[in-house]
């Protein structure tokens, strides 16, 4: 089974918005996904310097191509799961 | 030798337990113009305020004296005639060493009653003669005076007969450490890596010596001065993209082209170095830390790091202390830092309009104004080269 690809962003304003929190997935993933992920760390993808938005809706994450705006641990663990379970359905 | 040196100097202090203020004095002060360092540890009598108001007092006139090249005789009667006298022993009281360096290689050292300076070349100490001068007002206080030429990788290590004695009173040091001690000491450190810095040196040196005293209480003011002889060692330090986008292929050039270690401290700068040079960067999970983000590894450049919060981080540790027990992305660009004579800052002064959003839960420091506090530590603390250049 392919592995989900999940981009977290390692930026100045993502990481002060709690991407430091995600990056947990490096190290401590829960079980039932930890060898089915494949963490990329990547620089400012931009996403924060957007002005049309309001707010900065940071962190960004990227569940293979799906955004995930103002992640959390359990915001990308549940889309991991979900992901998972389309790709088996 | 006609390749001028560069001096790292370093010291670490630790006050006599109990006290509130060093007894002992460091001071030390670059003249530029003249290229020339001037380095003076002074041990006051007794411990506290007095013997800081001692220690000072003889650091500031010896300064004063050396650096307008007074007559050395004439200068030490001058301050043991201001300096209080001690009730008991009848003497003005407050040693001091002096190393008075030019950076093209010549060395003195003076030394009044402290225990002899320690210079290493090659990995062992060498002796060196020293011409005695006493004056006929003072008769029991003797000035020794040494000349060394000075080579890369020389090391000229001042301490405080806190360091000699450090151990007195414990069973297994019943005469202290002892200088002789403390040479082994940073023989073995230096063996064990021939490049260590004159901050680690010093600190080292303290460290050890504390670890004698019983309880590791500090029976006495313990004070160590490192200066670290050696060709300067560079460093460019790029941060942040350059106003005007067209500059980026220059920026990214000049990581390629520099004669010496490089650092890129943010990641836009990474992004542009990383486009312009076709050059891969990736994570370095190993430096993992909650605070600060990753480090990054590109080929060719010593360290790659985010920028605001590392450089923010960096000044913290510059004015504090280095965090040992830590690895992540600030602790390795400050060691850089401190690791290098010549640095060379490229700031790019683009604002980043991410940062200056109202909701983040922090303040982000505006890139330009952390660099200046970190070069003006750099340069006023550590008695670093700076030269900055903005884009
Ligand atoms: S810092 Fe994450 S998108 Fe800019």
């Amino acid at each position: 089974m392919k592995k989900v690809v999940v981009k977290i962003c390692a930026g100045t304003s993502c990481f002060v918005m709690g991407a430091a929190q995600i990056q947990a997935l490096e190290f401590t993933p829960p079980e039932d996904i930890a060898d089915k992920i494949e963490l990329v760390e990547v620089r400012c993808m931009n996403l924060c310097k957007d002005t049309t938005a309001k707010y900065n809706r940071g962190p960004f994450v990227m569940v293979n191509d799906e955004l995930i705006e103002e992640a959390t641990f359990e915001k990308v663990v549940e889309k991991i799961r979900e992901v998972l379970k389309n790709q088996c359905d | 030798m006609s390749e001028s040196l560069f001096i790292e100097v370093s010291k670490e202090q630790c006050q006599k337990y109990g006290e509130d203020c060093f007894g002992d004095t460091v001071y030390t002060k670059k003249i530029p113009e003249e290229r020339r360092i001037i380095s003076i540890l002074s041990d006051g009598l007794g411990s506290g305020v007095k013997a800081n108001i001692l220690s000072s007092m003889t650091t500031r006139m010896a300064m004063k004296f050396v650096e307008s090249n007074m007559e050395l005789l004439r200068s030490s009667e001058v301050m043991m005639d201001a300096l209080p006298i001690c009730q008991i022993r009848k003497i003005s009281y407050a040693t001091f060493s002096i190393v008075d360096s030019e950076l093209e290689g010549k060395t003195r050292i003076f030394e009044m009653d402290n225990p002899s300076f320690i210079f290493i070349r090659d990995g062992k100490e060498v002796k060196v003669k020293s011409r005695e001068l006493s004056s006929p007002k003072w008769k029991e206080r003797t000035i020794n005076v040494s000349q060394i030429t000075t080579q890369p990788e020389d090391r000229i290590i001042l301490i405080s007969d806190g360091v000699s004695q450090a151990g007195l009173g414990n069973k297994l040091y019943p005469l202290g450490w002892q200088r002789s001690g403390c040479v082994d000491y940073i023989l073995k450190q230096i063996r064990k890596n021939p490049y260590i810095s004159a901050y680690d040196l010093a600190h080292g040196v303290v460290r050890e010596a504390l670890e004698k005293e019983v309880e590791k209480k500090a029976g006495d003011d313990i004070s160590c001065v490192v200066l670290y002889f050696r060709k300067p060692r560079k460093l460019l330090v790029l941060t942040g993209p350059p106003f005007d986008e067209d500059k980026d292929k220059e920026i990214a050039e000049m990581v390629s082209l520099y004669d010496g270690k490089t650092a890129i401290c943010g990641g836009t700068t990474a992004n542009i170095v990383e486009r312009e040079l076709c050059l891969k960067c990736e994570i370095d999970k190993t430096s993992f830390d909650e605070k600060i983000p990753m480090a990054s590894k590109m080929e060719g450049v010593d360290l790659v790091t985010e920028g605001i919060l590392t450089l923010t981080e960096v000044y913290r540790m510059l004015k504090e202390g280095i965090d040992k027990q830590k690895d992540n992305a600030a602790v390795r660009l400050a060691n850089l830092l401190l690791d290098s004579d010549k640095i060379d800052f490229v700031v790019g002064t683009k604002i980043n309009i991410a940062h200056q959003d109202p909701n983040l839960p922090m303040e982000l420091e505006i890139r330009r104004n952390i660099v200046k506090k970190i070069f003006r530590i750099l340069q006023d603390k550590y008695f670093k080269e700076i030269s900055v250049r903005y884009v």
